[in-house]
């Protein structure tokens, strides 16, 4: 089966050809023509229903319409801005990266309609700091556009004048929400706004603003230039078009695959990255980057669609899968998960700055032995405590995942939680068992007592052990 | 269109129907129908809602997702629930979270009792903790500034104080650092904390993570009483609430007045009551027995100083500074009726008279203090808020961030608001008539650039002026220019446009309107002027003046002519100081009077914007100290004018009916917030002439007779203002028109100042201006909390001069006019024109009131002069060819 499933490209076409980065070889495959087309014969609202119609969705987590984001803008003489987000940062995506060094100036154009459509006069593409290389690129392609007559005053005589400016984040996960990218671009500590106002009302320097991925602005000009219709020949009905789809962690070819979307999940992990390394099997996976509640082998049938996700409680976000075969520990990854967004809280809320914290150091304590099961269920309270409450998304960004994890896999939790107890018990020679304090891989130890002897023997040490952790909720 | 801000609409909130204007934010549109929904972030004194601490989620129904209350503005029709099960999970949840790394210390909390995170806790949190791990840790409490501790790990990081930091005083020193969990409050690289308004954030925080050195451990919550007053450490006379303990004053608390200043204080209201409880404080009358004090009973302190002042008579004169309504009202009482002088005066300078301010209190041209919050212009004209009355500096700054209010500043020295302007011009010290005279024409004449471009465009205007415009030759001329701007502004049509007037003492509004002017008694009613202050001083010099009386003021450091004032107190026959302090001028009283603090008066002030505030008594008065009005009244029958006053109210009664337009005041009408007397029916009697009889009781009492002609000026009475003597000098030294035609009044010029230094002529001579800094003063000096704060000398100089001179910030020089001297450091001022330095007046030492004497040298060459001369080593030469004179000792 594997061998059978093909990428559908769009947006990586011709991206094997180095010369794809230059101007020049950007225009040999048609590049800017769409541009120079839409400036000459079309009017913004033109383009704007296009957008509308084709149905793109945001490719950078939300999955909101492109089209309605940039009709939002209000009409008028005001400043307007349009700024990309390029501060690909969610553990397991690297699409982004991809899209810019391959192929900078279809960003570059799909910057220069959005902004057409939506009037504004300056752009910025916000790129972290850490794609130094990409940002380069992005510099030099910048330059070439300008130089063609792309960018700048009056292009190509049409009276639209455009400024577009690469900036490089400084490294905070929290500058892709948003809001907080609007912040720091203004030089302020990055920190994400209360909404409303949204920023197509009130956005950077007060003006309204249009935001968008790397990906959703790459596929603007092929939008514009062969109409919604063929767009929509893409893909589903609710989530029409290609998708680039990163996929890593325990598969034998990870990288980027450019996917119709509703392609099923088994395609996508088994057909294109190859499926798990030899002797292993696919545990669990996250579909949507690391922010996304993780699904079990028994959704692999799933289409991968924005809506197919979304019903089965997850989400596709970014389209980044990271695949855990059964080699990992789902507490241990629950854990590095948690410390990732605890570490990338800004902390202007209360439930993302405090509950990432107190996660962190209940999943420290569950891998360390010294937590019991009910700390599993003041896990589970305190992620719900947290969706739903934050100021942004990133809180749910932990607590969603984390959640799923407890609740799937909340027998591998106990087990891990009363191995790495096990370990720390002194033996009968009053010796300190396995590797004790941080037990990460869970050594189980020179104790002789079994996991049953050691549930008993914690309950009569009186410590609380809910009724509920032993019916416990079994999902996987 | 202001029937839309008004839309009034219903919503329910918890099966209560609530009506709200459109647009209030929830949490207040709740609070109207009394459901309290808990806040810890949302504090609309400090802008825009932040939504960081999550603790107002509520339930709105169609909203699928709680919303915080704090930033959702109600609309008609929403129903809101507060109480759901929903709710009720998602309040505990964010106080269990907030207590994750709160420490619970409370019973060794400052906040403990007051805290807001306690009450919310009770009120909306889980009943159990649940978490069990390490909390954070931080070393504490350290000090953020000297005046503030800072405990991290209390802190609930909601963002107020930076918030205040950065939104409100603008001065973008706190700021939050880290990230996260690890977040903090602090500055950048450690420096200090130092910002004039910084003990704001001890009271916003909702914690005990910032208290004031001052309080900390001084008391519990429940052994404290709350007093409210308002502050007289400045003209902005904020409302403030004394925190007392046994009798004494334990902290300043800001008592929120919307109209006077917005619930904030500045550091000097907040931490100076230290100065009530001073050791240098004057408990008790003193009497001097060959210069040393000795402890006098009141009957005998009374009676010793109403001997000397029968002695005198009507050669006795008056300096009121720091004074109440009643104390000034009594002291130009007794000194037009029970001695029958009329020099009496309290302003620091003379200059603009009677008339004009007259003129200028015309209640169609005077502003609210409320109307420069919605301003399209604010003018700031000849004053710096920020050292003459700091919460304007706020005020302003709060109108230009939120309302796009434009500002325009026309000062000689840069000030603080300069950044936030949109057009900012300087003029030469002492030269404010000839920029306000231009910029009348140009407003007149429709000009589009510039200041009178902005005010040609601009609706409502304000313009807050410094009344040391009025001050000294130039004074009478600039108010005429003030007042031909305000005309072709036409501020007199516009309901919220208006001019504000910043006296230069916190009452200086209110001693003016009830008779403390040479030229006027209560409600301007004309006189036929005695000598003001200048002519006060030459006329003790010149022996035409026997005998003073000095209330709150200590000329020696307040007033221009250091070297002139001790010349006069030394001469004074008798002197008799009303002071809260010992000071210079103290040290040639013959009976000193303790005065009472502003938390131990009861009496009455007016704001610059015309608002009667009444101070009350909310602390003990320390040692043998008596209300003001009743030493007065006792003194005044003494001295053989029965006043009948024997009580506070009575005294307040006689203000009232002596000045008319504040007829019918008492204490119920001003209230604790305050009335402005242009918006009773009495403002319609500005002008009429007091019912007082304004002779001694001995004379005619139904008109007004002249005092005795004044010897010194040699002028009868005459047009009123244009009579003032021309007299004061120049330190805010006019560099235009002068010839030498305005030394001081009766021709006092100290021989030797008459001859200006011959090496100094051409030494890099400036055009030296002078302002009274907000921390110069005795209330710094005698607090210890601010004393840190006490300003040294400083030379502002032009980043130009400074080239020239070769001087840097922080270099060492003596600044000198003829044979005057003070030492200063170099403070080089990029905003300064060319041409034009600045000192400081009423610092303790080299004082710039020196130099405002008899002009010695403005006599040969026009302005003011100074050389400055290098005392560092290694310093610079000036490089007009005459390095020589520089030596690297300096002279």
């Amino acid at each position: 089966m594997s061998g059978q499933v093909h990428e559908t490209r769009i947006l990586l076409r011709h991206a094997e050809d180095p010369a794809l980065a230059t101007i020049e070889g950007y225009r040999s495959y048609g590049g800017y023509e769409t541009f120079q087309k839409a400036l000459k014969s079309m009017e913004p609202d033109e383009i704007v229903e296009v957008l509308e119609e084709s149905g793109l969705r945001g490719r950078g987590g939300a999955g909101f319409s492109m089209g309605k984001k940039v009709s939002f803008l209000p009409r008028g003489d005001q400043d307007k801005y349009v700024c990309c987000n390029a501060d690909e940062s969610e553990p397991g995506a690297f699409k982004d990266r991809e899209l810019m060094q391959r192929n900078p100036h279809q960003l570059i154009e799909g910057i220069a309609i959005a902004s057409y459509a939506a009037g504004a006069g300056h752009a910025f593409i916000f790129i972290r700091g850490e794609y130094d290389r990409q940002a380069d690129i992005l510099d030099r392609a910048v330059e070439e556009a300008y130089e063609a007559g792309f960018l700048g005053e009056d292009i190509l005589g049409s009276g639209y004048s455009l400024d577009l400016v690469v900036h490089r984040g400084a490294g905070a996960y929290i500058c892709g929400e948003e809001t907080a990218l609007l912040d720091a671009l203004e030089g302020k500590r990055g920190n994400p706004r209360l909404k409303p106002p949204f920023p197509a009302v009130q956005g950077l320097y007060g003006g309204p603003t249009l935001i968008n991925n790397v990906e959703t602005l790459s596929n603007v000009s092929h939008i514009v230039a062969n109409g919604a219709e063929w767009f929509r020949s893409f893909g589903t009905e609710q989530s029409p078009g290609t998708k680039v789809v990163s996929i890593s962690g325990g598969v034998r070819r990870p990288g980027n695959y450019e996917v119709e979307l509703g392609i099923s999940l088994r395609d996508l992990i088994f057909g294109l990255a190859g499926g798990p390394l030899d002797g292993h099997d696919v545990k669990a996976f996250y579909p949507g980057g690391s922010s996304s509640p993780v699904l079990t082998p028994a959704e692999l049938d799933l289409p991968y669609s924005f809506e197919a996700m979304a019903e089965a409680g997850s989400m596709l976000g970014s389209g980044s899968i990271i695949v855990a075969d059964d080699s990992v520990s789902i507490p241990h990854m629950a854990l590095r998960t948690a410390r990732f967004y605890h570490h990338e809280s800004c902390g202007k809320c209360t439930p993302c700055r405090e509950g990432t914290n107190w996660t962190v150091k209940m999943l420290e304590r569950v891998v360390r032995g010294e937590a019991t099961p009910m700390e599993l269920d003041i896990i589970t309270s305190v992620q719900q405590n947290i969706i739903g409450h934050c100021l942004c998304v990133l809180g749910d960004s932990m607590a969603m995942p984390v959640s799923a994890m407890v609740a799937k896999f909340r027998d591998e939790f106990e087990q891990v939680i009363a191995e790495a107890a096990l370990a720390r018990i002194p033996t009968t020679n009053g010796d300190h068992g396995g590797n004790g304090g941080n037990g990460i891989d869970g050594g189980t130890g020179t104790s002789d007592l079994n996991l049953t002897d050691l549930l008993e023997r914690e309950r009569l040490q009186g410590r609380p052990i809910p009724v509920s952790e032993q019916e416990s909720p079994d999902a996987g | 269109m202001p029937a839309e801000k008004l839309n009034r609409i219903i919503l329910t909130v918890d099966g209560r129907e609530i009506e709200a204007d459109e647009g209030t934010m929830l949490v207040d549109a709740a609070r109207l129908g009394d459901v309290e929904i808990p806040v810890f972030c949302y504090e609309p004194k400090l802008g825009d809602p932040v939504g960081a601490c999550r603790m107002c989620l509520v339930e709105i129904e169609g909203i699928p997702k709680l919303q915080t209350a704090c930033s959702t503005p109600v609309r008609d029709g929403m129903v809101v629930h507060t109480q759901t099960a929903q709710v009720k999970e998602a309040q505990e949840a964010v106080v269990e979270f907030l207590l994750v790394n709160h420490p619970l210390d409370c019973p060794v909390c400052d906040k403990g009792g007051e805290c807001p995170l306690q009450d919310i806790s009770m009120g909306w949190g889980p009943d159990r903790n649940r978490m069990v791990d390490q909390k954070r840790h931080f070393e504490k409490p350290v000090p953020l500034s000297p005046l503030v501790a800072i405990d991290r790990e209390r802190c609930i990081l909601c963002y107020r104080c930076v918030r205040f930091s950065q939104e409100v005083s603008e001065d973008s020193q706190l700021q939050l650092l880290e990230r996260g969990d690890s977040t903090y409050v602090g500055t950048f690289d450690d420096r200090p904390y130092i910002a004039p308004f910084q003990g704001n954030i001890t009271e916003l925080c909702p914690v005990g993570a910032l208290t004031s050195y001052t309080y900390r451990f001084q008391a519990r919550p429940w052994d404290i009483e709350q007093g409210g007053s308002v502050c007289t450490l400045c003209p902005s006379q904020c409302n403030v609430s004394f925190t007392v303990r046994d009798e004494q004053v334990k902290r300043v608390l800001a008592r929120d007045n919307p109209e006077v200043d917005d619930g904030w204080l500045c550091d000097k209201g907040r931490y100076g009551f230290q100065a009530m409880y001073s050791a240098d404080r004057v408990l008790n009358p003193v009497r001097f027995e060959d210069g040393q004090p000795v402890p006098a009973g009141w009957g005998e302190a009374v009676e010793l100083a109403a001997d000397g002042l029968l002695r005198a008579g009507s050669k006795t004169a008056v300096l009121v500074g720091e004074a109440s309504n009643e104390e000034g009202y009594l002291l130009q009482r007794m000194i037009r009726r029970a001695l029958g002088s009329s020099d009496i005066d309290s302003r620091r300078g003379p200059g603009f008279g009677a008339a004009d301010a007259l003129a200028l209190a015309d209640p169609a041209i005077s502003a609210r203090v409320v109307d420069i919050d919605h301003a399209d212009l604010v003018l700031v004209v000849g004053t710096d808020p920020i050292h003459s009355a700091p919460s304007f500096d706020l005020r302003i700054r709060k109108a230009v961030r939120r309302h796009g209010t434009a500002l325009a500043v026309a000062t000689d020295r840069p000030t603080a608001l300069d950044g936030g302007a949109s057009e900012v011009e300087r003029f030469d010290p002492g030269t404010a008539s000839a920029w306000l005279s231009s910029i009348a024409d140009e407003v007149a004449a429709g000009s589009g650039d510039g200041i009178a471009g902005l005010v040609n465009r601009s609706g409502h205007t304000v313009i807050v002026w410094g009344e040391r415009i009025g001050r000294g030759d130039d004074g009478p001329a600039a108010l005429a220019a003030l007042a031909r701007l305000a005309e072709a502004a036409g501020i007199a049509a516009e309901q919220e446009s208006g001019l504000i007037g910043i006296p230069e003492t916190a009452n200086g509004r209110g001693l003016r309107e009830v008779g403390c002017l040479p030229d006027a008694g209560p409600g301007f009613t004309p006189l036929d002027p005695g000598r003001d202050t200048d002519a006060i001083r030459a006329g003790l010099e010149s022996g035409e003046i026997e005998s003073i009386v000095l209330f709150g003021i200590d000329p020696i450091r307040d007033l221009p002519d250091t070297e002139g004032w001790r010349r006069a107190l030394e001469a004074a026959d008798h002197v008799v100081c009303f002071s809260m302090e010992a000071n210079a001028s103290t040290e040639f009283a013959d009976v000193l009077f303790p005065l009472e603090s502003h938390a131990e008066k009861d009496a009455t002030v007016t704001h610059p914007e015309g608002r009667l505030q009444r101070v009350r008594p909310s602390a003990a008065r320390p040692g043998d100290i008596r209300p003001g009005w009743m030493v007065l009244a006792e003194l005044s029958a003494l001295l053989g004018h029965e006043t009948g006053i024997g009580s506070a109210p009575d005294a307040l009664a006689a203000v009232a009916d002596a000045v008319p337009f504040y007829e019918g005041l008492d204490d119920a009408v001003i209230g604790g917030r305050g009335v402005r007397w242009q918006d009773r029916p009495a403002a319609t009697r500005l002008g009429d002439p007091t019912p007082d009889p304004l002779t001694p009781d001995s004379g005619n009492e139904e008109t007004v007779t002249s005092t005795p002609p004044n010897p010194s000026t040699g002028e009868p009475g005459g047009p009123l203002s244009s009579t003032q003597p021309a007299g004061f000098d120049s330190e805010e030294g006019p560099t235009v028109g002068r010839d030498g035609s305005g030394s001081a009044p009766g021709g006092v010029v100290p021989p030797e100042d008459v001859e200006p230094e011959p090496s100094s002529t051409t030494t890099g001579a400036l055009t030296l201006g002078t302002y009274r800094d907000l921390w110069a003063d005795a209330t710094t000096d005698l607090s210890p909390a601010l004393r840190f704060l006490s300003p040294a000398q400083r030379l502002e100089i032009s980043s130009a001069d400074a080239r020239r001179l070769e001087l840097k910030t922080g270099d060492e020089v003596s600044v000198s006019s003829g044979s005057h001297f003070v030492n200063a450091r170099v403070a080089i001022r990029t905003a300064l024109p060319e041409g034009t330095c600045f000192l400081i007046e009423g610092t303790i030492s080299d004082n710039a009131n020196l130099f405002s004497n008899g002009r010695p040298a403005a006599v040969e060459i026009g302005p003011p002069r100074i050389e400055l001369d290098l005392v560092t080593a290694g310093g610079a030469t000036p490089d007009s060819g005459e390095a020589g004179d520089t030596s690297e000792g300096g002279e």
